[in-house]
């Protein structure tokens, strides 16, 4: 087996011996349901639709990715960066014949599919609530729809990620990673309310931006700014924080 | 007889003075390699720079031809080592930790898994999670680990760390035995003196962050009445016993 592919399996199978992914998980069915019972009540009670079938998972997209998938997110890429170097289990696998550039991608890689597998489980289970509470709404334009959201909605979250990863590789500890993400979490989202112009800049505002491809006509041009917008943050992060976990001395 | 490790020059100084100072050392195969020295002598970080985990200031290290710096997937690939302490994942059992290990070599299947548990003692705890693991018992997983691909060079730092009489009999015998029938070579490191007598057979004495001396425990033991006598004199010679 190729030592990257052994590293991604391995990094996979960490992160989900570490609960993470089924704590996520429950939390999002929680919070499905929850909003699902709204929804129905409002439907019932007041005699009004306020979703369709596949408009909840959409609503359900919106929440999520503001919300519980960014703290998730983090939550596992400092226990695969920062929790590794403070408990000291970094070295095991980097005294393996893997070199620390493929370590290093192995480990985003594993974020990603953990960001990918959440997704695609929420986006099931709303799904299926939306089915199950309003069936007669559902098409087939509608399902790939939330299909197309659901997988957009990967690549900025990856990116914020990595922003999340380079943070990981400059403390040391666990907790004060956690603590300014969060608090740059809050910053970006309050500097994008303040300033709408310069939005653009900040990835939290892209986590909304499955809607450029849930309209009838894309908007190509501005579908390719933001791509090119969150891609560069991207590069820029995932260098910046392979520089440093390059130079880094265990 | 074909060198598999060989440092050229390294030198790797802290911000307090301390480190590794034009570190030069060969290791042939078949040896079991006694790196001797007191606490703070530079023996764990001249370790970490042979295997990759610290970068030296200057000089190199190449374990079977290949540099470390250079093409370390090659030199590493027929390499196992415990550095500093014996680290494995408290949240997996014994046999999860070596199935990850195992993922970065071709040959090494379940049943090579469970022999390697076997021959440190511990296969009756394969399943065990790690986090209920003795000192000793990690200890011998992070052994278990270390030849789990069948490495031609091993380097174990203080190894005996945390094994009660019984174990160290056995990974002393472990040792020996794998020097003899694989042609492991072994790089051990240590500030016990008598276990570096009974192990090795040739040894390296780091004092401050200098290699005083390498020769073999035969040439030693025909000149001093014991390792510790030669370790004395040795370091005396640096004016500080």
């Amino acid at each position: 087996m190729g030592t990257f592919k052994a590293a991604v399996i391995n990094e996979i199978i960490k992160i989900y011996k570490k609960k993470k992914v089924i704590v996520a998980v429950i939390i999002s069915l929680f919070a499905i349901v929850m909003g699902q019972l709204m929804v129905t009540v409002v439907n019932t009670g007041f005699g009004l639709r306020a979703v369709s079938g596949t408009q909840f998972p959409i609503l359900v997209l919106s929440l999520f990715s503001r919300t519980i998938l960014p703290f998730f997110t983090t939550l596992v890429v400092i226990d695969v960066f920062s929790g590794e170097f403070s408990h000291n289990t970094m070295k095991i696998t980097m005294t393996r014949p893997i070199t620390r550039i493929k370590l290093f991608t192995a480990k985003v890689s594993a974020v990603a599919f953990f960001v990918l597998v959440n997704l695609i489980i929420v986006m099931l289970l709303s799904m299926l609530a939306g089915i199950l509470f309003n069936s007669d709404s559902i098409t087939e334009m509608g399902v790939f729809r939330v299909l197309l959201a659901y997988i957009v909605t990967l690549i900025p979250v990856v990116a914020f990620a990595l922003i999340i990863v380079f943070l990981a590789n400059i403390f040391k500890s666990g907790t004060t990673v956690f603590f300014i993400s969060v608090i740059i979490f809050i910053a970006f989202n309050a500097i994008t309310i303040a300033f709408p112009r310069y939005s653009s800049l900040f990835i939290t505002s892209m986590f909304d931006w499955h809607s450029l491809w849930n309209v009838n006509t894309f908007q190509i041009s501005k579908i390719l700014r933001e791509f090119f917008i969150i891609l560069g943050c991207a590069i820029m992060f995932y260098t910046a924080g392979y520089y440093l976990f390059d130079k880094r001395d265990l | 007889m074909e060198t598999v490790l060989k440092v050229v020059g390294v030198t790797k100084k802290y911000n307090n003075g301390r480190g590794i100072f034009d570190i030069n050392l060969d290791v042939r195969r078949g040896d079991i390699f006694g790196f001797l020295g007191p606490n703070g002598a530079g023996k764990t970080t001249a370790m970490k720079i042979m295997t990759g985990l610290m970068s030296a200031d200057s000089g190199d290290v190449e374990i079977f031809g290949h540099s470390i710096t250079k093409e370390f997937e090659k030199a590493m690939r027929k390499v196992g080592c415990i550095i500093e302490t014996a680290e494995s994942y408290t949240y997996l059992s014994a046999y999860e930790n070596l199935k990850l290990f195992s993922r970065f070599y071709d040959d090494v299947d379940n049943n090579r898994i469970d022999e390697v548990l076997e021959l440190t003692g511990i296969l009756k705890y394969k399943k065990e999670k790690v986090k209920n693991f003795s000192l000793g018992m990690k200890q011998r997983l992070g052994i278990a680990a270390a030849i789990l691909s069948r490495p031609e060079l091993v380097i174990l730092d203080e190894p005996l760390n945390g094994l009660d009489v019984q174990g160290m009999i056995e990974i002393r015998k472990l040792i020996k035995l794998l020097a003899e029938t694989e042609k492991t070579t072994f790089f051990i490191s240590s500030h016990l003196i008598h276990d570096v007598e009974l192990t090795c057979d040739r040894i390296g004495i780091l004092y401050n962050g200098r290699l005083v001396n390498v020769d073999s425990k035969e040439n030693i033991l025909k000149n001093y009445a014991s390792l510790e006598n030669y370790y004395v004199s040795e370091v005396g010679k640096n004016g500080n016993i």
